[in-house]
């Protein structure tokens, strides 16, 4: 049978945000502004959605006296996603 | 932008559409190993022009503890603008690249600067081989077959400097910056510009 698709990671901003991180050590706010060309309020609240499930960590600095988020993938959050990326194969490919 | 209700194919879609996205923001655009090859270059052919016109003791120590090391300066910088400008994230991939260029690229200068009278006659090939390493792996890291296959000729030109007498190391080490790096560096350009269109 289907498995209900993560209902964290299945949303735009957020799946793009994780996808991002997948591919990345850890990536500042800016950069991942750019990749989703979303605005800063929104991506503001999509991570703390993601904090708050442990799915990335958030880690606030200073750098050259601006504020600097960085952000980075749990292991619970790429286990999320690896779950959430072999669902969708299976309701894509109900027969494999 | 914000839909919860996703098909999974637009998923899908998605996920792949933003790793292909982030992958090409931080994607080499041949730009450092272009300038190693002119400057390479440029340092070598210069030498076989003083030497042939009688000026080599007055000026190949300028070329080569001027030249190389502003190279490097320049790298150094144009490397942090570029991660400044775009934001770049950590990757394991940009980490080994970048630990690996400094690496061989301090390694060089020492051999260079300070052990060149122990490696001898073998200082231009041993250097044209340290060199087609890093290109070889760059070549393998990013996916690049003509920076792959650059490095490879460089490593035979290498193997075959052994052979040549000591006056035709210079060349060796033009037809290595010329093969190796300017010719690789210029397709990997072309191949970028190409993508981002």
């Amino acid at each position: 049978m289907f498995k209900e698709l993560d209902p964290i990671l299945h949303s735009q901003l957020r799946l793009s945000i994780v996808s991002t991180l997948m591919t990345v050590d850890e990536a500042n706010f800016n950069f991942i502004k750019d990749t989703t060309n979303a605005t800063s309020g929104n991506i503001s609240i999509q991570i703390k959605k993601l904090q708050e499930a442990g799915y990335i960590q958030v880690k606030k600095s200073f750098k050259d006296n601006y504020p600097n988020t960085m952000l980075s993938i749990t292991d619970k959050g790429r286990a999320a996603f690896e779950d959430y990326v072999n669902n969708l194969n299976k309701y894509i490919n109900p027969g494999k | 932008m914000d839909k919860t209700t996703l098909t999974p194919e637009e998923s899908l879609l998605l996920i792949t559409k933003t790793i292909e996205a982030t992958k090409r923001r931080f994607e080499e655009n041949g730009h450092i190993i272009i300038l190693w090859g002119v400057l390479m270059f440029t340092v070598f052919f210069s030498q076989y022009i003083f030497s042939i016109t009688g000026l080599y003791k007055k000026f190949d120590i300028i070329w080569t503890v001027i030249l190389f090391p502003l190279g490097a300066i320049y790298q150094f910088i144009y490397v942090r603008k570029t991660i400044n400008r775009k934001n770049l994230p950590k990757t394991l991939l940009l980490r080994v690249i970048t630990t690996m260029g400094w690496a061989m690229g301090l390694n060089l200068m020492v051999l260079g600067f300070l052990f060149s009278q122990q490696l001898g006659d073998a200082m231009a090939p041993v250097f044209i081989i340290l060199l087609a390493l890093s290109m070889i792996v760059i070549g393998a890291s990013i996916e690049f077959k003509p920076l792959f296959i650059g490095g490879l000729v460089l490593n035979l030109i290498g193997f075959c400097t052994f052979w040549l007498a000591r006056d035709y190391h210079g060349f060796s080490m033009m037809l290595g910056a010329i093969v190796g790096l300017i010719i690789p560096g210029i397709l990997l350009n072309k191949a970028r510009r190409n993508k981002n269109v």
